[in-house]
């Protein structure tokens, strides 16, 4: 494959105050092995030899694993490659004169901060109020004294996958946190060391949830379609199931 | 507040009642579809079945419970799109849809809209037919079944039914698998192909009997 051209459309603002626009760069000799965070870079080269100011945008790994990049693509999250990041978007997936659109997760609960950085603190506000187990659970323990089916071991172990990078909000028309939460939520769900605090925590999360200004989920799942982790929307279903049985085990007393 | 009006203000919450009133509005379009197909099988047996139901002092607290099916589901739909927005406030410049597993389709994206249309449709339905002449089948039994065959000689209203159908089918598509995924189902291609027959069955059943008795005169 030949080096290309391509035209970015870049979202520059500021601040969360500023209003921001779209700024056209074109960037040449672009090798298909780049990633997309490396043509940002080559962007950025670009911008700080001509004196202005680069274009700021979040990461950290840069293989996949820590949720860090956070760019929408061509108006889809992470970019139009199913399971991918955008640090784990490679350029051979473009083509030469191609104009690529890259806008920040759009959420009133994540404010920009700069460019195409936001402000996710929402989602550890959501985990601080209840994503972890707070009891002393002991020493180490031989292996097998906790009994845990496999099916519930592998569905916790695929909850437990979501690096909260904050796509299904940014792909969500109502910006809703659902799949996030319910990840979070299910993940001790099903687990035995999770069950002393099983209704504090889907309250006190889903409470956070709302008053982050996340909005409510409309069931079309297109925060699987575009989760670089493949959480399954079952984790909504779950999340609703988790938060409907400890809604009415506080109502009748029982909770 | 207390833990009940917490749940029932609660995003999750208000989608379960979406849900709950939604799946019971359903389950009234399948008994009023069977119902108003005898309208083209026999006219007899349609006005006793009419008497049956008006004559029955119960029918004031299904109405009833009909009203209030209905304005929860509708109060909540316009609070729910109105919290997706506000989630919302800038939206994309460039906005696609992530396609692969998605389920996002025309009909999920037009629900307020679809909806809204129903907040019109119901009270000119309920206005035309209950509310309409009255034409006597002797022995106090009301000739419903006369009504309907003269208000659907007029095209236009065979017009407005054929498409307030097709809008109920639109809502239908997406609202039947997503009820049950708001109740926690996992199910969700299954869901969805049910959902997918019974808007099919239920706008193509609705629409048959304007259809019927405007171009085939509508079993007399
Ligand atoms: C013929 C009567 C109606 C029936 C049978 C019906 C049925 C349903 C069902 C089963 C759902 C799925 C609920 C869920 O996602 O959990 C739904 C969703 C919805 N309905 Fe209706 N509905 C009707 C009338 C209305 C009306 C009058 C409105 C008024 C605006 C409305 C607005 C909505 C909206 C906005 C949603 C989507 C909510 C969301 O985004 O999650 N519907 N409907
Ligand atoms: S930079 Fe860590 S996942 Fe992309």
């Amino acid at each position: 494959m030949e080096n290309m051209t391509l035209n970015l459309r870049i979202w520059r603002q500021a601040s969360d105050s500023d209003s921001g626009e779209l700024v056209d760069y074109t960037v040449r000799n672009v090798s298909p092995d780049m990633s997309f965070l490396e043509v940002l870079d080559v962007v950025n080269d670009d911008i700080v030899k001509s004196g202005n100011e680069p274009v700021a945008y979040d990461y950290d790994c840069r293989e996949g694993i820590c949720g860090s990049c956070s760019l929408v693509i061509n108006g889809v999250a992470h970019g139009p490659r199913e399971a991918t990041t955008a640090c784990q978007l490679f350029m051979r997936h473009f083509s030469d004169g191609d104009t690529i659109t890259v806008e920040p997760w759009r959420a009133k609960a994540f404010p920009v901060v700069k460019d195409l950085v936001v402000d996710r603190s929402a989602f550890d506000r959501i985990q601080a109020a209840g994503g972890y187990v707070s009891f002393d659970t002991g020493g180490a323990c031989d292996a097998n004294e906790i009994l845990v089916p496999k099916e519930a071991a592998d569905a916790a172990m695929d909850a437990a996958a979501c690096i909260g990078c904050g796509a299904c909000v940014a792909a969500c028309k109502n910006a809703s946190a659902e799949l996030f939460v319910g990840a979070k939520v299910t993940q001790f769900a099903l687990l035995p060391q999770g069950q002393g605090e099983r209704d504090r925590r889907v309250l006190a999360m889903v409470e956070q949830m709302q008053e982050e200004g996340f909005g409510p989920c409309s069931n079309e799942g297109e925060c699987q379609a575009v989760c670089p982790k493949e959480i399954s929307v079952a984790h909504i279903q779950t999340l609703h199931r988790e938060y409907t049985r400890a809604s009415m085990r506080r109502i009748f007393g029982a909770g | 507040m207390s833990a009940v009006a917490t749940f029932l203000t609660s995003t999750i919450g208000r989608k379960v009642l979406m849900a709950l009133t939604g799946i019971l509005l359903i389950l009234f379009l399948v008994t009023h579809l069977a119902a108003n197909l005898l309208i083209l099988v026999d006219a007899e047996a349609y006005n006793a079945y009419s008497h049956a139901l008006i004559s029955n002092p119960l029918i004031y607290i299904a109405e009833a419970g009909l009203i209030a099916l209905f304005v929860a589901h509708f109060a909540s739909g316009i609070l729910i799109y109105a919290q997706g927005r506000a989630a919302r406030p800038s939206s994309y410049k460039d906005d696609r849809w992530a396609g692969g597993t998605s389920k996002k389709s025309f009909s999920s994206s037009t629900m307020i809209l679809s909806g809204a249309f129903f907040l019109l449709f119901v009270p000119l339905h309920v206005w035309g037919f209950k509310f309409g002449t009255y034409y006597d089948a002797g022995n106090g039994i009301r000739d419903l079944h006369r009504l309907v065959v003269e208000e659907f000689q007029n095209p236009l209203l065979v017009a407005f039914y054929v498409v307030g159908m097709a809008i109920l089918g639109l809502h239908m598509w997406h609202a039947f698998g997503s009820a049950f995924e708001s109740l926690g189902v996992t199910q969700r291609d299954t869901l969805r192909r049910t959902g997918n027959v019974i808007a099919v069955v239920l706008a193509g059943g609705f629409m048959i009997i304007p259809l019927a008795i405007f171009f085939l005169g509508g079993g007399q």
